[in-house]
């Protein structure tokens, strides 16, 4: 087939790529092997020796803490795969701990946003990320996931968004204009951390003259764990928001 | 077989007054060296042929020092007049997706001078290496910039490599060529995109994202991680690259590259793309070799340097890497080297899998390191030279120095800011690809 000769013509080609995500699941090559939070194989427990080799601490011996994870897959020797759900943001802190062994506990908090549902606006902050969560958080504007089929949009002013999408682990210097953006958000509003550093710190979780999260900072309304997260998992952060989400894909087992 | 060999030399001969602190290296093709301060862990290469004199460089490199919270990167004589005030652009818009702030003098719509203040996002990583195991160290590593994790990942390794004097499988060494190509063609593919966005070149925005997507599940498929993270450590997650999965990717690749050359001569044959970045800041051959910069910034305006090809290194020796270059130092001819590379890395990955070694588990001694315990790692990172200096005792890393490109690009485009109106600000920034999170480390 020769190149298309028009813009029109290029687009027309390739046809609608966009993910039927969320009316439908997510499909596997939208969710790499490390898009799913590690479960133990078969048995219940993590065992000590898994429990050692995670550098991150979010391994116990009952439970994973997903704010933690980094998926580094350092646990997979140790008798672990990649196999809990997809639709990993909560709006509790504490619900991303999750037990090995009782199936994960459904989401019951009310959505802060849910007058919303139909349309949101979306500051994107970056208060210390490696840029990857930034690129992840911009995909979701590419073809592939089309955001603003959901009603979902990016803004270049926090006077006029909802959501405040935040990345990236706090650093001192971003405390004061990370406020500032938020003070500057008409209510109702919304505060999404995005990714483990903003959750827990993530790698570098301890490290002098960061800001160990960014709840410390602000009153955060979801978390979306992953480092990065995939963009269907930041959606999913964003559609949780709204009481939107689906339920929590059951683990296969 | 030994991939390359540094010999020290005088440091006083660049940085005199300060020699005693600072080491400095020969390349092996005895083209520039390397110079490392510690104390201010400033860390850059001088060529023969900088004409303003390494004194200056020094001094300028001090500037960029370890000093903890937001400073500025390059010079800031900012200029005075009537009506002239400072516009802050930053640290926080969505112009720029990382923060960072950007202080332009002007008296409103021309930019009289500029400077870039870095550091909202420090996260002292590299002191914080210190101690910890290398492949521990790696996952830190990988984040510091996670656009460019294998180029990261790849120089810090192959430092580390060389001070343990741990032999390399030569598999090992392809599969980070792979990783580092694969992220050379999504990083100059975002380039472009986030030019057509600029430009409201709304269909090519789309199409030249949606490759980018493309790019980064195959990178998914392959290594189990969007970005590769951890994929290039021991005990990362499981690949797919063994024989059947290579032999489907030709045909993979060759889809996306064929998507690529249409894409391109479409983005070539639209007046309004063109038009916004031709002659947008335009930065002379001897500037930009002067300031130091590096990469496609400095590819653009005819200097043919590519680490690639200067260290020969396993796979490149082994492969035909091309040298995309232009003359004319603009906006343009940045974007017109990056497309020409992203033609490269895809010819690069063809190659990779074609000559893919027999015996891949086979060892390959390590770079000779530059002092007991302490090695350097280089690779060409998408955005210029990466520089890594690892010094290792008893398995734990004790230092790690680095040199990022974007540490040698922010002050260039700082400068070049000069004269520039408001509306070529994106061009100008997107064109030279440069990231905070490189200088925040």
């Amino acid at each position: 087939m020769s190149p298309a000769s028009s813009w029109l013509e290029a687009a027309a080609r390739r046809g609608i790529l966009t993910s039927r995500y969320p009316a439908r699941p997510a499909a596997q090559e939208e969710i790499p092997l490390t898009g799913r939070p590690p479960r133990p194989v078969g048995g219940s427990v993590g065992t000590p020796e898994a429990v050692a080799a995670c550098p991150v601490g979010a391994l116990a011996a009952d439970g994973i803490d997903e704010g933690r994870c980094i998926r580094c897959a350092r646990c997979l020797a140790t008798g672990f795969e990649f196999r809990g759900p997809v639709e990993t943001a909560r709006l509790r802190r504490d619900d991303l701990v999750v037990p090995y062994a009782a199936p994960a506990r459904p989401e019951d908090a009310a959505a802060p946003l849910v007058g919303l549902k139909r349309s949101l606006h979306i500051f994107l902050v970056d208060v210390g990320s490696c840029n990857a969560c930034n690129l992840e958080v911009l995909a979701l504007a590419n073809p592939f996931y089309d955001a603003t089929r959901l009603g979902l949009f990016f803004t270049n002013s926090p006077r006029h968004a909802d959501v405040l999408l935040v990345v990236g682990v706090p650093t001192e210097a971003m405390v004061d204009p990370l406020r500032r953006a938020y003070e500057a958000m008409p209510s109702p509003k919304a505060v999404l951390a995005v990714g483990v550093c903003p959750i827990s710190g993530g790698v570098f979780r301890g490290s002098a003259g960061l800001r160990s999260a960014l709840s410390d900072v602000l009153p955060v309304d979801a978390f979306v764990p992953g480092c990065p997260p995939t963009p269907l998992q930041v959606l999913d952060g964003l559609l949780k928001l709204v009481g939107r989400s689906r339920p929590r894909e059951a683990v296969p087992t | 077989m030994k991939r390359a060999t540094w010999t020290p030399v005088d440091a006083a001969r660049f940085d005199p007054g300060h020699g005693e602190r600072a080491l400095a290296y020969a390349a092996p093709d005895g083209a520039f060296s390397l110079y490392n301060d510690y104390r201010s862990g400033s860390s850059f290469l001088v060529r023969p042929a900088i004409a303003e004199g390494p004194e200056s460089l020094a001094a300028r490199w001090r500037t960029a020092d370890l000093a903890d919270g937001p400073r500025p990167l390059g010079p800031t004589d900012g200029v005075e007049g009537y009506g002239v005030f400072t516009f802050p652009y930053g640290p926080i818009t969505l112009g720029v997706p990382e923060s960072g702030r950007f202080d332009l003098r002007t008296y409103g719509e021309r930019i009289l001078s500029a400077s870039v203040v870095g550091g909202f996002k420090r996260r002292r990583i590299l002191a914080g290496l210190a101690g910890l195991p290398v492949d521990e160290a790696g996952l830190r590593v990988e984040r510091i910039a996670g656009n460019f994790a294998a180029a990261h990942v790849s120089a810090f390794l192959a430092a580390a490599e060389s001070a343990r004097g741990d032999p390399v499988p030569i598999g090992e060494l392809w599969v980070r060529a792979v990783a580092q190509e694969i992220q050379r063609a999504y990083n100059h593919l975002h380039v472009i995109a986030r030019i057509a966005e600029a430009a409201a070149q709304n269909v090519g925005l789309a199409q030249a994202h949606a490759l980018a997507e493309e790019l980064l599940r195959l990178q998914g498929r392959l290594f189990g991680h969007r970005w590769a993270f951890g994929a290039l450590l021991h005990g990362g997650p499981p690949r797919r690259l063994d024989r059947d999965d290579r032999r489907q990717l030709p045909a993979r690749l060759s889809t996306l590259s064929a998507r690529f050359e249409e894409l391109w001569s479409l983005f070539l044959g639209s007046r309004t793309f063109i038009d916004r970045i031709q002659d947008t800041v335009a930065l002379s051959r001897e500037r930009v070799v002067a300031a130091g910069g590096v990469g496609p910034t400095l590819r653009a305006c005819g200097v043919p340097w590519d680490d690639r090809l200067r260290v020969p290194s396993v796979p490149y020796t082994d492969l035909f890497v091309d040298l995309p270059q232009e003359s004319g130092g603009d906006a343009l001819a940045r974007v017109l080297v990056r497309a020409d590379e992203v033609r490269s890395s895809f010819s690069l990955l063809e190659q990779l899998l074609d000559r893919w070694p027999k015996r891949p588990g086979e060892s390959l001694a390590p770079d000779e390191p530059i002092a007991p315990g302490r090695g350097l790692g280089r690779v060409e990172a998408p955005s210029g030279d990466l520089v890594y200096d690892v010094t290792v005792a008893d398995d734990r890393i004790v230092r790690v120095g680095a040199r990022t490109p974007a540490e040698a690009n922010f002050p260039i485009f700082g400068e070049g800011l000069r004269d520039a109106v408001f509306t070529d600000f994106h061009f100008a920034f997107e064109s030279f690809g440069l990231v905070f999170a490189e200088v925040d480390r």
